[in-house]
């Protein structure tokens, strides 16, 4: 998996320190006056006395919903510098234990968020901490991902925050560690996930079947139902992300009018994530994460509720 | 969860959706005894529908040796020490089901298969309950024993697949009772891997979609029996419908086996899916093993199972094991002689019961000649 450091691109100061956990958020949120390298600690006691004293510089105030700052060309890369024109919401995540199968254990806390327009598309970044990559597929193992939702249409009445509802479409892209690395380049064949499985031969590829000829590919097909009926849950891909609509849980099904793109890139500590869909007509958004680590698939994921969107 | 009728527990029990049985119901009788383990069943499935890419794995059937042997690895030991037991009052099972003992935030008992539980398919090939003592003579029920047990989705009236599929993508069909997971819509989540106690749903990692036995229905629609049941070299399977205890059929085969004489019994009835491939258990492991299970009945089973010779409709429908590509969905015995019938009692093959024998003459009297067993 490539890190997001190694596209030769170069962080600010301010990005990376957000970047590196919550205590020094706290830190960035400090009044300026502050000596950066003064101890947690410390830092408190002197926050607390400031607040006493009345400091001369007010903090910034926090964000509280997700800002949608405008910007000439969106960024594919995660790692990208216009990133930093976003100012940073961090979204706490809940266990989804409404309908079954529930989460009943929490995993991912938070997930902090930055969007960029540039008048037609959004660009959502997504990142959290999540310390095991998990972008393999296999019986029990489950691939790490992430979904940006949003009601179909704008309206004083928000569709439910889980999948929306009948009636009340949202418009769901998801994203997930196994289609990155199938972009990535991982080749669509059993020894890329089992590089000891011997194979004794698939009919599709019998010498007699000239390779890549329409037979033989149209035989490939049949012997992956799944495929075949357009559903490409694991088969090759060119985006990591996939467009769905839903009326409530268990209803999710694609949206073929949408043209979502994606790119996710392991981080020292996570996952950061751009997800580039166009402007929804709404100004509501809500976040899911989910930990393949801690079995997280489907119904099973943390998750926002409805977020405000503001532009600017 | 809905209120529903298991008669294989006799009594009613929970489920998570109500009650729909379909208009016919796929159902199997396999017998045990004749099973010699070749897995020629095993490679006519294979070959016909898993050769694909991410189904290397998958054996949609497998003949598994018992008591060591598992596909995956001790899937039935694992969910009956999860599940508990009971003992059966008057034919019905008061214990739990792994829809009644489901856990929090889930809609059945079960346990996630890993990797490496499926990288050993029958680890315990052959492999006797215990070792051959000095002096041990052959008796039956053998001291020491092992069976083979194939397997195939047992198209159960309550499948918990089904029941546990987030997005319903798991559907029963109504003209069948045939359980198959629409591959254009399921998102591979692996809930009934886990949720299937029988461990028959298999997760395709290149297809991203979950997979299992679809009972051969392009060949049950035209009234042909699966591929595993066809190219069985022991003749132990027959494939057809059933009926509910209280419509049984005495003409139709499984419901004559199964309801009437009572010599096929499901496997692990306890778990509560009303599973509709029925077995005739073992004649030599022993009573508890096959309580455990075939359920209450197996003693009996056995006892009428042996006593087939003397009971010409019995030892006459077993001869129509195997004798066709068809399903039979009747059957009649004439004398010595059974016919597996079609609906309407056209004919479909017509099987002596017994096998005539003909003794070849060492000396050929009319060319004077001795007769030499080879070419």
């Amino acid at each position: 998996m490539r890190s997001i450091f190694n596209n030769g691109k170069t962080l600010t100061p301010t990005l990376s320190l957000t970047r590196q956990g919550r205590g020094k958020q706290i830190r960035s949120l400090l009044p300026r006056c502050l000596g950066e390298k003064v101890r947690m600690r410390r830092i408190v006691l002197v926050v607390a006395m400031g607040a006493l004293a009345g400091c001369q510089k007010a903090p910034p105030p926090p964000v509280t919903e997700v800002v949608l700052t405008a910007a000439a060309s969106l960024p594919a890369e995660p790692g990208d510098a216009a990133w930093q024109t976003a100012p940073e919401y961090a979204a706490k995540l809940l266990l989804q234990d409404m309908v079954e199968p529930r989460l009943l254990q929490p995993s991912t806390s938070e997930v902090r968020v930055r969007a960029l327009h540039n008048g037609k598309e959004v660009a959502f970044r997504l990142e959290w901490a999540d310390a095991t990559p998990n972008d393999t597929p296999g019986p029990a193992k489950f691939s790490d991902g992430c979904a940006v939702q949003v009601p179909a249409h704008a309206g004083p009445s928000l569709p439910a925050p889980q999948m929306g509802e009948p009636g009340k479409p949202v418009e769901i892209t998801f994203w997930t560690a196994n289609w990155q690395a199938i972009v990535n380049g991982r080749p669509d064949e059993i020894n890329a996930l089992y590089p000891h499985a011997a194979i004794d031969g698939y009919p599709f590829k019998a010498a007699a079947l000239e390779k890549d000829s329409p037979t033989q590919k149209e035989m490939a097909v049949r012997y992956a139902p799944a495929r075949a009926l357009g559903n490409n849950r694991g088969g090759p891909r060119t985006v990591p992300v996939e467009d769905y609509l839903a009326e409530g849980p268990g209803t999710i099904s694609p949206n073929k009018a949408g043209a979502s793109k994606g790119t996710g890139r392991r981080t020292p500590t996570g996952w950061a994530v751009v997800i580039t869909r166009p402007l929804p007509e709404s100004r509501q958004v809500a976040f899911a994460v989910w930990d393949g680590a801690h079995e997280e698939v489907g119904a099973r994921k943390m998750r926002t509720g409805w977020i405000p969107m503001r532009q600017p | 969860m809905a209120r529903v009728n298991n008669w294989q527990l006799g009594r009613e029990m929970a489920y998570w959706y109500p009650e729909n049985r379909p208009q016919k119901q796929f159902a199997a009788v396999f017998d045990i005894n004749k099973c010699i383990a070749c897995q020629t069943c095993t490679l006519a499935c294979k070959t016909t529908w898993t050769s694909g890419k991410g189904q290397e794995y998958m054996l949609w059937n497998n003949v598994e040796s018992k008591p060591y042997g598992f596909y995956p690895l001790a899937w039935d030991l694992k969910l009956l020490q999860m599940l508990g037991g009971s003992d059966w009052v008057k034919g019905a099972y008061p214990g739990q089901t792994i829809f009644e003992s489901a856990p929090a935030g889930k809609r059945a008992l079960g346990w996630r298969p890993e990797e490496r539980d499926y990288a050993y398919p029958n680890v315990g090939e052959d492999d006797c309950a215990g070792q051959i003592q000095n002096g041990a003579g052959l008796q039956v029920p053998h001291l020491t024993w092992f069976f083979y047990l194939a397997r195939i989705c047992n198209h159960c009236t309550y499948p918990s697949c089904l029941a546990s599929c987030p997005r319903g993508s798991i559907y029963k069909r109504q003209e069948d009772g045939i359980v198959l997971v629409d591959q254009g819509r399921c998102h591979g989540y692996q809930e009934c891997v886990q949720a299937c106690p029988y461990k028959k749903v298999f997760y395709n990692p290149l297809t991203g979609t979950s997979e299992k036995c679809i009972a051969c229905f392009p060949k049950m629609e035209k009234g042909l029996q699966p591929q595993c049941f066809v190219n069985c070299i022991g003749k132990i399977r027959m494939a057809g419908y059933i009926n509910t205890p209280d419509k049984a059929n005495p003409d139709n085969p499984i419901d004559y086996l199964v309801h009437i004489k009572k010599v096929a019994r499901p496997l692990f009835p306890q778990f509560g899916l009303e599973p509709n491939v029925y077995y005739i258990p073992p004649i030599h492991a022993p009573d508890s093993f096959l309580h455990q299970m075939f359920g209450p009945g197996a003693k009996e089973t056995i006892a009428t199972y042996r006593n087939a010779p003397n009971d010409p409709d019995l030892a006459a429908l077993m001869c129509l094991f195997g004798c066709s590509e068809k399903v039979m969905p009747r059957w009649k015995r004439t004398g010595d002689v059974v016919s597996g019938l079609e609906e309407d009692g056209a004919e479909i093959v017509r099987v002596p019961v017994r096998e005539h024998i003909h003794i070849r003459q060492a000396f050929d009297e009319k060319y004077q000649i001795a007769r030499v067993n080879c070419p």
